[in-house]
């Protein structure tokens, strides 16, 4: 049988567990939009510090002496050979490439502007790799709109140039495939090297683990991986995140 | 979204945050059942009892806390319970799995409506059908025809009413009185709630969690939050409603300690309500009105939004596409038909409550596996596996004659369990001998 001290104590506790129910409603009331606040601002600030290590790598890896001499000596013999269509579109698409480059800022984009991007590059590319770069693009039809990191295609694209085509001579093959499987979104560059991750320096190391890094801050509730894989006749990295349509993004961030 | 639109009935134009999202789901879950089902487990179980009733909502509403973000991350696109099963059987075991949440849902809604019936047969001088007119026109025009929207905006309100009557009147009382005439009058009228060690209450604990588990798990209303919660709040939403939704029975029981201290009871159900003859103050007795209208009510618009939208879109929209005008006048109708059948039969019925916690028992039991096969499985399944839940409903109501009551919730729960990890073993062999084939 309870004892009258038991008994006050389970009394006092059937009183007082109603008004800490009723406090810790009115706490996440007036506190919740504030947490959310500082929560969303923490993972910004971490966001645009993981941007500005993108950028860097990014110029770092791109406005290399060679990638730019290489391509302006492209860009002098479409002069000589006075082909000057191709060599006004070259002009075009590198100031276009260097523009989105310095003017990109914002922590997510669309995979349109990513693609539109990475067609730039691929296009300067193919100045210098001439007939012996081939390339594709496979986009699933629903996921234009879908939402990206800024520079993640980018990154392992010029990766495959970097570590795979730059090295070896020989056929260049590369592919981009972005497609849509259940609510995530699985984006793979594939090259035909097979030697592209034993040589994989540190550079491009620091670059997967970026969009790592990018990715976990951006969707901190989802899963996300990007991983490293040798396959049979080449070398491919796979990127997934979740499917979320950019206009949502848009609109919960002006709310 | 727009207002005409029927999609704006069914989820309103908003993503709930932590704190409406806490508010929703206890407006939702402090019902008739709690208040009327509080005094019985303490008057069965004692003190026990009264502490694993609210172990039983908070553990319930925690464990579907975790399944609520897989099904949000694998259903991302749905709106309903119906939905989702559609998704994930074929179409005969869809409409058996339908046809069980229809009468769960009309049973619920009855219950819910039998309470209000008793309260105002208690509170008013005045026949019943009089003021459950009331009642009911106002349940048909926030949950009937208003939509999520409009119980949204009545739901803080509620928890507001619900907080301050559990608060205040215990308090009141206790520092009015004292609890040692509390405690001397329940050793002297009621020793055995005072009783602790008492075995057959870890029994009905651990039946609770069973029975509250399932009722979470199939509860139409509950789904239809999943998914307006913001994502990634839906797991600490449910467990703190879980939380503070506990506090609730326990501040209850210390409510029947002060009603019964000082005599025997008649009836267990209509306990509760004979607070008002031991309340002075009449500001209280309107508070502990507006509690039991509040919770009552809540209950019954959610219940009545729930089985509008379960007939319309997973019922009758399934068999012939119906224009947004027309499922608007399905949703008046249909709402309407349903007021008028509650008022009909809590008007002729006299006002005494079913036995409420084990009643439907067998059934939630029986539907915990087959809905966790269907929410994380991951192929279509079978009708076999909502049929197991009917077979394993059967064997508990055929185990009733032989065992006690928690027994035979406790044979339901097994059966359809063995049934679908049956299915599952089957599956999982076919699968391996055609790879090898």
């Amino acid at each position: 049988m309870l004892p009258i001290e038991s008994f006050s104590i389970y009394i006092m506790f059937c009183v007082l567990v109603p008004l800490a129910g009723a406090f810790t409603l009115l706490f996440l009331f007036v506190f919740e939009k504030r947490i959310d606040l500082l929560e969303k601002q923490k993972r910004e600030i971490a966001l645009e510090r993981e941007l500005q290590t993108a950028l860097y790598n990014q110029l770092n890896q791109e406005i290399q002496p060679h990638f730019f001499f290489n391509t302006l000596n492209s860009i002098l013999a479409l002069a000589r050979l006075d082909r000057k269509t191709e060599l006004l579109r070259s002009i075009e698409t590198l100031s276009k490439l260097l523009k989105f480059k310095y003017r990109t800022i914002n922590n997510f984009i669309s995979i349109e502007e990513e693609l539109t991007y990475v067609n730039y590059y691929l296009e300067i590319q193919k100045i210098r790799f001439r007939d012996r770069l081939h390339y594709e693009i496979h986009l699933d039809s629903h996921v234009n709109k879908a939402i990206i990191i800024p520079f993640l295609i980018q990154t392992l694209v010029e990766n495959a140039f970097k570590h795979a085509f730059e090295r070896h001579i020989g056929e260049a093959l590369l592919k981009i495939k972005i497609l849509k499987i259940e609510s995530a979104i699985q984006v793979t560059v594939w090259n035909n090297s097979l030697e592209s991750h034993e040589s994989s320096p540190r550079d491009g190391g620091v670059g997967l683990e970026n969009i790592k890094k990018r990715l976990e801050l951006l969707f901190p509730d989802d899963e996300t991986s990007v991983q490293l894989t040798d396959q049979e006749d080449g070398t491919a990295v796979l990127a997934i995140f979740p499917h979320i349509m950019s206009e949502k993004l848009e609109g919960e961030s002006t709310q | 979204m727009k207002k005409t639109d029927f999609q704006y009935y069914i989820g309103g134009a908003f993503q709930l945050g932590i704190g409406f999202g806490v508010v929703s789901l206890l407006s939702r879950w402090v019902t008739g059942n709690t208040i009327l089902s509080s005094p019985e487990t303490l008057i069965k179980y004692g003190l026990t009892g009264g502490i694993g009733y609210s172990l039983m909502g908070a553990l319930a509403l925690i464990l579907f806390g975790i399944l609520a973000k897989k099904i949000r991350d694998r259903f991302h696109d749905q709106q309903t319970i119906g939905d989702v099963l559609r998704e994930r059987l074929t179409p005969r075991g869809y409409w058996f799995m339908i046809t069980i949440l229809l009468v769960i849902s009309i049973h619920s809604i009855f219950v819910q409506a039998m309470g209000a019936g008793i309260l105002l047969h208690m509170i008013f001088p005045l026949p019943v059908f009089s003021g459950m007119v009331f009642f009911l026109l106002f349940c048909f025009f926030i949950g009937g025809a208003g939509g999520m929207q409009r119980i949204h905006q009545l739901a803080g309100i509620n928890v507001v009413l619900i907080f301050s009557a559990v608060i205040i009147i215990p308090v009141y009382f206790y520092i009015q009185e004292g609890v040692y005439p509390v405690y001397e009058g329940i050793k002297l009228y009621h020793p055995y709630i005072l009783y602790v060690k008492n075995t057959e209450a870890v029994l009905f604990i651990f039946t609770a969690i069973l029975i509250g588990f399932g009722q979470v798990i199939i509860d139409r209303a509950t789904w239809q939050r999943v998914f307006i919660i913001k994502t990634e709040k839906l797991r600490i939403t449910f467990t703190l409603a879980g939380l503070i939704w506990a506090t609730i029975p326990l501040a209850l029981s210390s409510l029947i300690m002060i009603i019964i201290f000082g005599r025997s009871y008649d009836s267990i159900y209509s306990l509760l309500f004979e607070l008002i003859g031991k309340i002075n103050s009449t500001l209280l007795i309107v508070l502990f009105v507006l509690f039991c209208f509040s919770a009552l009510s809540s209950a019954i618009c959610a219940e009545l939004h729930a089985i509008v939208t379960l007939i319309i879109k997973n019922i009758v929209g399934m068999l012939r596409p119906l224009s947004n005008k027309e499922k608007w006048r399905f949703t008046y109708l249909l709402s309407g038909a349903i007021c008028l059948t509650l008022l009909i039969i809590v008007s002729m019925l006299p006002p005494s409550p079913i036995e409420l916690l084990f009643f439907f028992g067998n059934i939630y039991a029986s539907m915990i596996v087959p809905m966790l096969y269907i929410i994380l499985g991951s192929k279509t399944l079978p009708s076999l596996i909502p049929l197991a839940s009917i077979i394993g409903t059967a064997g508990g109501f055929a185990a009733l004659p032989i065992m006690e009551n928690l027994l035979a919730i406790w044979i339901s729960f097994c059966l359809s369990g063995l049934i679908c990890l049956g299915h599952f073993i089957y599956n999982l062999l076919r699968t391996k001998l055609t790879v090898k084939v």
